[in-house]
């Protein structure tokens, strides 16, 4: 059994959770992805087309261009985090699957990492969705497919397992709208998505600079734009990749020291 | 099966099971019995490798709960208090996926659902919701569930709370077909029919500890003898019992007086002589009976409410 500091143990059953949560999702798929959707889409709507028929960039590209790759990073982020809190919240704590799972052979590790990878399966599809939105309007191609699902699913992954270290320490569903009213929120609209921040003060830029979210919108924005290999780029992913494995980490951590008493 | 050395677990103010030791031997029937907060489900969940052991040593099937969890989780069948089945599956995709659990092979598991919902007659249930299933099937899905594994050992805790005579009475009839066909078994229960119907042996536990060890026949025989005759008062007490234990007088007997209720304990056969003696009295409830297992309880736990 765990103790509570030891580093995460994994194995390949960790592929069996992952497809319990893909059963029991498989008849609502697509209401959940039109919610998590939702969000992304209208955003894209009414900065993209309402406000942007108002605004050029001064590169002369329409304003929509700018914001496209933000949102679809955004879009992933949204959905693993919407499944990472209430979803995993709801197995965890009311429908008591967690517990029942680990009755068998699979340890608490493993049903971390398995809903963790569910959540990010899920953004990744949103992030795809939102990606063919984003082509209907005439920005990007299929050429940048790949790299994009790569840092969709990094991108996944880093906010699934910070949603599910919310997850462990909430006390109830409430909890969860703190976190997105005064955490993610903030953070989408100070990720450089809608607007660079030169004009904001220097500590502001400096916080933002280390967000997760900045970092990915960054990439997206280089990869759509066609440089993808940049020395940038490649300290940007960098830096997701460190969020993503202490993030990860600490879920891990957290829903142990939950679950195991 | 089972060995338990002294073990220990607390939580932040109490502890729950304060030094308890038992044997559990192969194809047993065994029943841990006590009251709320006795440390029952403590000790269950200490035993499959849910809950980490503080102190003492507890090894099943000769490994120890603290090394080889993945091996002794693969080797029992558990059946919670609690249903934690999972609603957004139907029964069929429940026990698939518990068989990918366990790491069954395709081939072998569909013939292993197929013989569990079988013997839990759940056949025709295979595509229902649990949602739609009654209490007593849910109870009944949780056992097809934990006999998956093909468990040498399968654990429950309160099998039949909460259910209808007829859902406990299937319950048992298959979990006593389970035992006979050589599968070691170990419940908790607070019901001491079940413990009495069921197991070959049992320890009683109160706050923590194992205060009483034995076959729950030999038990009473020991503790109670073989008949209770209980007698309810209604007013005035103490004027009545004192004519009780006149009317008694050179008859061999033991009483307990709980609440407005006197439990007489005949000794060497000789209720019938003690009714008798009492028929004549006013104001008296009578009830003679076979001794069960709870007269044994309620002695040994004392019978003011623990909670």
């Amino acid at each position: 059994m765990m103790k509570f500091y030891e580093l995460p143990k994994l194995s390949h059953r960790v592929y069996y959770v992952w497809l319990r949560n893909l059963y029991s999702h498989k008849r609502f798929i697509v209401s959940t992805l039109v919610g998590n959707l939702g969000e992304p889409v209208i955003y894209l709507l009414a900065m993209g087309v309402g406000i942007g028929s108002y605004m050029k960039l001064t590169s002369g590209e329409p304003y929509l261009n700018f914001i496209a790759p933000g949102l679809i990073v955004s879009s992933v982020m949204f959905a693993s985090i919407y499944e990472c809190t209430f979803g995993s919240y709801l197995r965890m704590i009311h429908e008591k699957i967690y517990s029942s799972i680990v009755s068998t052979p699979i340890n608490t590790d493993e049903v971390v990492m398995g809903d963790i990878l569910w959540g990010t399966t899920k953004a990744v599809i949103s992030g795809l969705i939102m990606f063919l939105v984003v082509m209907l309007f005439g920005i990007g191609s299929f050429i940048k497919l790949l790299p994009i699902i790569f840092l969709m699913l990094l991108v996944g992954f880093v906010f699934s397992s910070m949603a599910l270290i919310v997850t462990a320490l909430a006390p109830n569903f409430d909890f969860f709208t703190y976190f997105l009213t005064l955490f993610i929120t903030p953070m989408f609209f100070f990720s450089g998505i809608f607007f660079p921040l030169d004009e904001f003060p220097n500590a502001v830029k400096i916080v933002s600079s280390f967000l997760p979210l900045t970092k990915a919108v960054n990439i997206s924005r280089f990869m759509m734009q066609g440089s993808i290999l940049n020395r940038n780029v490649l300290y940007d992913v960098f830096i997701l990749f460190v969020w993503g494995l202490i993030l990860y980490c600490l879920a891990t951590l957290l829903i142990r020291k939950r679950l195991i008493k | 099966m089972i060995i338990a050395k002294n073990i220990y677990k607390r939580f932040k103010d109490i502890v729950a099971v304060n030094g308890v030791s038992f044997t559990v031997e192969k194809g047993e029937f065994f029943g841990i019995i006590g009251p709320n907060g006795a440390g029952k489900t403590s000790t269950l969940r200490i035993l499959c490798c849910l809950s980490p052991l503080d102190e003492g040593l507890l090894t099943v099937m000769g490994r120890e709960v603290k090394v080889d969890d993945r091996v002794i989780k693969s080797n029992i069948g558990i059946i919670p208090q609690e249903s934690d089945l999972d609603i957004d599956l139907t029964v069929y995709e429940n026990l698939y996926l518990f068989s990918k659990f366990y790491g069954i092979e395709n081939k072998k598991s569909l013939k292993l659902i197929e013989d569990a919902l079988i013997f839990t007659e759940l056949k025709a249930k295979s595509n229902s919701k649990i949602n739609d299933l009654s209490s007593g099937m849910k109870r009944r899905l949780l056992i097809a569930r934990a006999l998956l594994n093909n468990p040498e050992l399968i654990v429950m805790d309160e099998p039949t709370i909460g259910l209808d005579p007829q859902a406990r009475h299937f319950i048992w009839q298959r979990l006593r077909r389970l035992n006979k066909s050589g599968t070691t078994m170990l419940l908790t229960t607070q019901y001491m029919e079940e413990a009495e119907q069921l197991c070959n042996r049992i320890i009683i536990m109160d706050k923590g500890k194992v205060i009483s060890e034995g076959n729950p026949k030999e038990m009473i025989k020991k503790e109670i003898g073989s008949e209770v005759i209980e007698v309810r008062v209604e007013d005035a007490e103490a004027s009545i019992i004192s004519q009780i234990e006149k009317n008694l007088q050179n008859i061999n007997y033991k009483k307990e007086k709980i609440g407005d209720t006197i439990y007489i304990h005949s000794q060497n056969d000789n209720g019938r002589d003690i009714v008798n003696k009492l028929t004549g009295m006013n104001h008296l409830y009578i009830h003679y009976r076979p001794a069960t297992l709870e007269d044994v309880f309620l002695k040994l736990t004392g019978r003011g409410l623990t909670e």
